[in-house]
């Protein structure tokens, strides 16, 4: 239990100390909400349009995308950094500890989470003033459905970071997922009006059920794709299998 | 006194390549045993496993009672150990780093701050407990680690490379804190390293590894006499036939061709004052006294023909690390 909570403690110690980046951080969501969704917003400023988007303007419509988003990205750096925390970093002293590995890097994934979930939650409070109609007890729900998407890459992350033997690998892997699983997640245009071989993609696209149930809470029913049921039900087992592997993938790591 | 570390016959192999060859020693409580060798000689893969960080591939090693394969966290429990790459947290404070590692270990309330304050006293940064580590200079996070690895009160301390990138003064630092350690703990020390003069300096026995596999093993002066004795060079003021010098301490007398005496001994320190009594006594005048010892470096280059030096790292990456992170 104390492998646990004092990762949790450190996670979120390193973020109050590092706050540049924490700034760093937040500015590229924010690029993506002002420039891409502002300008859009004029564009789609139309009846025609707010059909396309669930009745909505587009800033409502993006809004749950963003954070989504925002929270997919750094979940999903926050583990890959695993790898080098492994070779230079804490958790050597972890794995050499005669506390639980797996409750130690539990620990590490919520701490990540929380600090995460922050983050994400001070990109939405952005949006509000921006977007027309955002609920606003949405918000908490909201961030309950990032919690399980953060997990969901941080466990997938740590589990990439302990496979990978070099840094190398790691500007490829990022770059080969992250980009196309931000477009193929409904977050910045609707999943039906996609090419059918497209719709596929974001059927198996894991953000796709955090962004659809984001909507759920924070614009409502009728812009949402699925059932709640059926999104919360997908992040939840998502965030249960891979949290589950990288805690196994860690208990059986090794260094050298 | 029994052996905190046993090891016998340990192999670790990474696909083909052969890190380990084959090693057995054992190391006796309460003493500092020192692993000399070049880089990539196996010294920091030996280490890893003994720290239950890497499975052998064959083997058997046995550190503070307990099998590192069957039993690791029984091991993790009685061991502590400074990495040779730095592992502390840059963005938080010395105390926070202490206290984080504590609270892993199970340590809590009073009796964590506490020791927590001792140890950092102990290595001179209580006054920077505020700071954070990553304007510390290397020297200083170093005496960190060590504090660090000493929170659990480890029976075996494992110390890999502690002085690498360290300019000599620091060095020196870091080995007085290595001797306290030892004597204040009565702490099993294994330390790896490229220096001679540090296994010299802190090691009652070392063992020489090149290549995977260890080449010699005992105390310095053991070593040392694989070499040979030491040898005295004297230049005496007397006629050309009593230049050679009789005693029992004397092993081995020879007239070089400049004029002087090599006189082979056991330990020239000891011999020298026996040697000016010999003098004395049958009134030879000695007019110059030079001596040499052999050097772990003669040693080595002895067992190998090369010598050890500080060759390019196994891992560019991790000297690049800790360029950056020891400033």
């Amino acid at each position: 239990m104390d492998a646990l909570t004092t990762m949790i403690y450190r996670q979120i110690k390193r973020f109050t100390r590092a706050r540049s980046r924490v700034v760093g951080m937040i500015i590229n969501p924010l690029i993506w909400l002002v420039f891409f969704g502002l300008g859009w917003s004029r564009v789609f400023d139309n009846p025609m349009a707010r059909m396309v988007f669930g009745g909505v303007d587009y800033l409502t419509f993006l809004a749950p995308g963003i954070f989504a988003m925002t929270v997919f990205n750094m979940s999903f750096m926050g583990g890959v950094s695993v790898i080098w925390d492994k070779q230079f970093g804490f958790l050597k002293e972890l794995l050499v500890a005669p506390a639980s590995r797996k409750a130690g890097i539990l620990g590490r994934m919520i701490g990540d989470s929380l600090v995460t979930l922050a983050q994400g939650a001070i990109i939405l409070a952005l949006t509000y003033p921006l977007a027309e109609s955002l609920r606003l007890s949405g918000f908490i729900p909201a961030l309950g459905i990032g919690f399980l998407l953060s997990m969901a890459f941080l466990g997938f992350g740590v589990s990439v970071a302990l496979k990978m033997e070099s840094m190398e690998g790691f500007q490829m892997v990022v770059m080969v997922i992250m980009l196309p699983l931000t477009f193929l997640s409904g977050a910045m245009y609707p999943i039906d009006t996609m090419p059918d071989w497209m719709k596929v993609l974001a059927y198996i696209n894991p953000l796709t059920y955090a962004v659809d149930g984001a909507r759920h809470f924070l614009i409502g029913e009728h812009v949402a794709k699925f059932a709640l049921v059926t999104d919360i039900g997908v992040l939840a087992l998502l965030a249960f299998l891979l949290v589950g592997i990288a805690m196994i993938e860690f208990e059986k790591a090794t260094i050298g | 006194m029994g052996d905190a570390i046993i090891v016998e016959n340990l192999i670790k192999k990474y696909g083909d390549f052969e890190a380990v060859k084959g090693v057995s020693f054992r190391v006796k409580q309460g003493e500092i045993f020192a692993f000399l060798g070049p880089n990539g000689a196996g010294k920091t893969t030996t280490v890893h496993v003994l720290t239950t960080l890497l499975k052998p591939t064959s083997g058997r090693a046995i550190v503070a009672g307990h099998d590192v394969v069957k039993e690791p966290m029984e091991v993790r429990k009685r061991i502590g150990i400074v990495f040779q790459d730095t592992s502390l947290d840059r963005e938080l404070t010395a105390w926070e780093n202490m206290y984080i590692h504590g609270r892993i270990y199970g340590l809590k309330g009073s009796e964590l701050k506490d020791k927590i304050e001792r140890l950092l006293k102990f290595v001179e940064l209580w006054e920077f407990k505020d700071k954070p580590v990553k304007t510390f200079s290397g020297g200083m996070q170093r005496r960190l680690e060590i504090a660090r690895s000493l929170l659990h009160e480890p029976e075996v301390l494992f110390l890999d490379e502690p002085t690498i990138g360290l300019d000599p003064q620091t060095r020196a630092h870091i080995w007085d804190y290595i001797q306290a350690m030892k004597e204040e703990h009565n702490m099993t020390i294994f330390l790896t390293t490229h220096y001679m003069d540090e296994a010299e300096q802190l090691a009652d026995r070392i063992a020489i590894i090149d290549h995977g596999k260890i080449i010699a093993e005992g105390t310095a002066e053991e070593l040392k006499k694989l070499v040979g004795n030491d040898v005295i060079y004297l230049k005496l003021d007397t006629p050309e036939e009593l230049k050679c010098l009789q005693g029992e301490f004397i092993r081995g007398c020879k007239v070089l061709p400049d004029g002087r005496v090599a006189l082979e001994v056991d330990n020239a320190a000891e011999a020298l004052p026996r040697l000016f009594e010999l003098a004395n006594e049958r009134g030879i005048k000695i007019i110059e006294v030079t001596y040499h010892r052999p050097t772990l470096n003669d040693v080595f280059l002895h067992l190998t023909g090369r010598e050890i030096r500080d060759e390019s790292p196994e891992n560019p990456m991790a000297a690049f690390m800790r360029m950056r992170m020891r400033r």
